[in-house]
């Protein structure tokens, strides 16, 4: 009776298998260079599942006693996370031969969470949202700390393990009070149930079940008041597993967040808590980036300043609300891998602080140029694309009546401009200070893509918006 | 089609993508190409002017290109006479600057002209835009090339204080459009110009509106409390991004007040004339006296600006048709005049490396082509009859006049508070002593090619502004009409 379901996640077997075959392939092969050949192959299984993915027979489905459901939304998500996935492999590529590392393992890893995180997205049951976020996170912890001769990369691994598994407490409690309370886990069963009490009458019990899964949603995406951790483990770890960890597991981690809140548990008991988060990530992150000058702690910082615009998105909770989440979310995505390719690109090890990038303009005036759009395009200057995300993310608010949400996140993005405009004074007014390598060409490729994709987007978004507003109908309906 | 105002936009884009991909040895190569794209833009929008129906009311080569059709946001352009002069100015202007740079500019030369098309492309596309969000998505792309010009070319250390400066007071203006554009939207389901022109507000939301558009376009203006930006954006500025920041830059503010804020909100532009009044009747005394003890020559030109923008808001606010047009005239003329006084002394600062008053002196004696031209463009800026400026002033105070006697006769004071800044000043750096002056080089024959044009362009305007005044009458009439109802 599973026939249909197997074809139906192919993908995830396909890369489960080809993981497995790889980290075999990795014990047996006893080569100290052993890691670029199987990053390689990774990527390559990356992308065949990615073409499994797209041209699965099965779309829409639910799968395993109501386990897993394939729709549009997942489709799109999940299209979406192997091709990030897919550019930070090709972006580490070079890193591994500079940087010598030798531990094969965190590519395996890679392919291992991202495979999680593929079962993230399509999760329709609190047991196995919790066992994909689980497993990712253990995949994280390890790559977080895998470059054991470094401390800040063993302590950033133990920081991000204690937190993860504390927040993953709190969310693993929030289910069990959920569970207690309505004695279901299958999403659909919850959202039936949650339609029987009307907004006012939510019982108080159902209220703290839904406060704990948001509080350990809240920590996984680094939203305010728990994203102490971010900063530390973004600096600490490897540059490429920062650009994993920023880019790959928002993705997976937002769209399960959409499933779970906008579909079963349709609540105003957490559009307040988000609606504060999301205030306080943006005026947290436009004010504390501003003093750092290590550039992953910048980065981090901005990061959150960003979840803080895309719960915008998240607290509307309607129709343009949750398209405009999911528009800023691809745009994020897309900046994000643009500025870890540039950062991997400057590879030197002393290589730490932003005033190292004084004088780019002069030794690597493209390099310059394209870092200089991106920040412009952080910074949410028109006619790039991170515009287009904010000024749908401020309709949306308006358009739900949020118009202090708009009006906190239209000041702090002018505030973050700060600091975004910061990295254009240093890299064309400084002094050269570093010389940096060229880069290699599959950086450079993908650094030319996302900077075509910020650069022209604005000419012809509609794609974008139809996607994103059908995956938003799919939730919704 | 080949009158399309795409293609209009699109060239100086193209051009500037062309540049980037000629080879870099032929630095020669890159100048005449982009010289010659910007001349063939000025010379296609001056067909434009040549096909333009001057009795029309309506938006004239009006095009649609799809941009969010289903959000019913377009890309959706045309020009009436009010826009069709500024679109001249803009395309009049760029080649200049592109000239100034010619040899002045020794780093980065391909990434000067590149930036200056960029800038054009986006400017052209403000003036053009009909839709109210896409304007403010122009209005703000200016940011990104501007910040550049004057950060990269700039002459001081000190110009990266003025090119933050710049960037953010613009910025945090400009957002709170954003947002009152966003709830236009919310609200009408349209960003369309022409459908918000029949839209009816209730006055509190007009008044609310009006602000936040105010707070964005004052700083562009620049009213008094803002208005801090300019001078030191104009001081750090090389001479072609000083050209352009007087030239076009301080007209989108009040291009976008013409616009946009007043056939928008009758009701509040009423509420909230003696208000601009005031601000801009500060403006002028203020800026004329603070003129008056500045030692940079370009301040003192900067400062001079302040003052004639604000003179343009009096004449719009005035609501008769004199004023407006007085005020568009004026706009036009001070598009010339300062640029040209920019012009001048940038050619002085190339030539001396200083742009300190006190240096100066007895210049009448070693550059007497330059003091000539000079003294035209000073004149030219105190508005003497016969020059551009003077048709402009003298219709802003006619129309003043009917609206509000005292405030016209305050703004008349900034007139003769013109004069004596300019003459004053005209008379420190040209008359006197020769004082620390080493270099005997009067203008070269590029510069006076250069500068030519302004020269033709003010006397014209001047002398004969019936066919400025002409194109423009039944736009400004249709505009009163609607500011009015």
């Amino acid at each position: 009776m599973f026939d249909q379901d197997f074809v139906a996640i192919l993908p995830e077997i396909f890369l489960i298998n080809a993981s497995i075959i790889l980290l075999m392939y990795g014990v047996f092969c006893r080569s100290r260079f052993i890691i670029r050949n199987i990053a390689w192959l990774g990527l390559l299984s990356i992308i065949v599942t990615l073409l499994l993915h797209v041209n699965n027979v099965c779309t829409t489905a639910n799968l395993f006693y109501n386990n897993l459901i394939l729709d549009n939304f997942t489709f799109y998500c999940k299209m979406f996370l192997l091709l990030s996935t897919a550019s930070v492999i090709l972006m580490c590529l070079d890193y591994f031969k500079q940087e010598n590392v030798y531990a094969f393992e965190s590519i395996i890893l890679i392919l291992f969470s991202t495979c999680s995180m593929l079962l993230m997205i399509s999760a329709y049951d609190l047991i196995t949202m919790y066992l994909a976020i689980e497993l990712q996170s253990l995949c994280f912890y390890v790559i977080a700390a895998s470059q054991r001769n470094s401390e800040f990369s063993t302590e950033a691994g133990l920081k991000y393990f204690l937190l993860g598994a504390f927040s993953s407490g709190i969310l693993l409690f929030g289910c069990s009070l959920l569970y207690g309370f309505t004695g279901v886990t299958n999403y659909e069963e919850l959202a039936k149930i949650m339609l029987s009490f009307s907004s006012s009458n939510t019982p108080g019990m159902l209220a703290v079940a839904i406060l704990f899964i948001a509080v350990g949603f809240l920590f996984k995406i680094t939203a305010v008041p728990f994203h102490m951790w971010a900063p530390d483990v973004y600096e600490g770890s490897p540059t490429y597993v920062t650009a994993f960890f920023s880019i790959a597991p928002k993705i997976a981690i937002l769209a399960n967040m959409l499933r779970i809140f906008v579909f079963s548990l349709y609540d105003p008991t957490w559009q307040q808590l988000f609606f504060f988060s999301s205030a306080a990530s943006m005026i947290v992150g436009a004010l504390a980036a501003m003093s750092q000058n290590k550039i992953k702690r910048l980065l981090a910082y901005s990061s959150i300043g960003h979840i803080g615009y895309i719960c915008i998105g998240f607290c509307c909770g309607t129709l343009e609300g949750i398209a405009s989440l999911l528009i800023a979310l691809f745009i994020y995505i897309c900046m994000t891998i643009n500025v870890f390719a540039a950062i991997l690109s400057l590879r030197k090890n002393t290589f730490k602080y932003i005033g190292d990038l004084g004088g780019l303009s002069r030794t690597n005036p493209v390099l310059a140029i394209t870092l200089a759009i991106t920040m412009f395009s952080y910074a949410g200057i028109p006619p790039l694309a991170g515009f287009c995300s904010k000024f749908y993310l401020f309709f949306a608010a308006l358009g739900s009546g949020l118009g202090l949400l708009a009006f906190i996140g239209v000041v702090t993005s002018v505030i973050s401009c700060f600091y975004y405009i910061r990295f254009v004074k240093i890299m064309y007014f400084d002094t050269a200070w570093i010389l940096f390598e060229p880069m290699d060409r599959e950086k450079s490729l993908i650094l030319g893509i996302t900077l075509l994709l910020i650069l022209f987007f604005f000419l012809y978004p509609s794609p974008l918006f139809l996607i994103t507003h059908q995956m938003a109908l799919r939730l919704c309906f | 089609m080949v009158l399309s105002l795409s293609y209009l936009i699109l060239l100086p884009l193209l051009g500037s993508v062309l540049l980037l991909v000629l080879p870099d040895s032929n630095i020669r190569l890159i100048k005449r190409v982009g010289l010659s794209i910007s001349l063939i833009t000025f010379v296609y929008s001056l067909l434009f002017w040549i096909c333009f129906d001057n009795s029309c009311t309506k938006f004239q080569f009006v095009e649609q290109i799809p941009w969010l059709s289903f959000s019913n946001i377009n890309f959706y352009y045309g020009i009436d006479g009010i826009s069709l002069l500024f679109l001249i100015l803009t395309t009049f202007l760029v080649p200049s600057c592109l000239l100034v740079g010619w040899s002045s500019i020794s780093k980065y030369q391909r990434e000067y002209f590149v930036a200056f098309l960029v800038l054009e492309a986006f400017m052209l596309a403000v003036f053009c835009m009909l839709d109210v969000l896409l304007f403010f998505v122009f209005f703000e792309s200016v940011l990104i090339p501007m910040f550049i010009i004057i950060g990269v070319w700039g002459s001081r250390q000190r110009k990266i204080r003025a090119a933050y400066q710049f960037f953010l007071y613009t910025l945090f203006g400009s957002v709170f459009m954003l947002l009152a554009i966003l709830f236009i939207y919310f609200q009408t389901g349209t960003t369309d110009v022409q459908i918000l022109y029949s839209t009816e507000w209730s006055t509190r939301r007009q008044i609310l509106l009006f602000i936040a558009f105010f707070a964005s376009f004052a700083v562009k203006i620049p009213m008094v409390p803002v208005h801090i930006w300019l001078p030191e954006a104009h001081v750090e500025a090389p001479t072609a991004g000083s050209v352009i920041l007087a030239g076009i830059l301080l007209k989108l503010g009040t291009y976008g007040l013409l616009r946009f804020s007043m056939p928008m909100f009758p009701e509040a532009t009423a509420y909230f004339t003696p208000f601009i009044y005031t601000l801009s009747v500060i403006a002028i005394i203020y800026t004329s006296l603070t003129t008056l003890r500045q030692i940079d020559l370009k301040k003192i030109i900067a400062y001079s600006s302040v003052a004639h923008m604000n003179f343009v808001t009096i004449g719009m606010f005035s609501l008769n048709v004199q004023g407006i047009e007085g005020s568009i005239l004026l706009m036009l003329s001070h598009g010339l005049v300062s640029s040209a006084l920019f012009l001048c002394v940038g050619a002085l600062y190339d030539r001396h490396h200083t742009r300190l008053v006190k240096y100066y002196g007895g210049l009448c004696s070693t550059m007497p082509i330059f003091s000539l031209i000079f003294l035209f463009f000073t004149l030219g800026n105190m508005s003497l009859p016969g020059t551009s400026s003077f048709v402009g002033e003298f219709l802003i105070l006619v129309g003043a006049f009917q609206s509000n006697t005292s405030i016209a006769t305050l703004a008349a004071i900034g007139m003769v508070l013109g004069a004596a800044y300019s003459i004053w000043l005209y008379n420190r750096v040209v008359f006197g002593n020769w004082k620390h002056i080493h270099n005997f080089t009067d203008l070269n024959r590029r510069e006076l090619c250069l500068i030519a044009p302004f020269v033709i362009g003010v006397l014209w305007m001047g002398i004969y502004p019936e066919i400025f005044l002409d194109c423009m009458h039944s736009s400004v009439n249709n505009l009163i009409s609607m500011t009015t109802k």
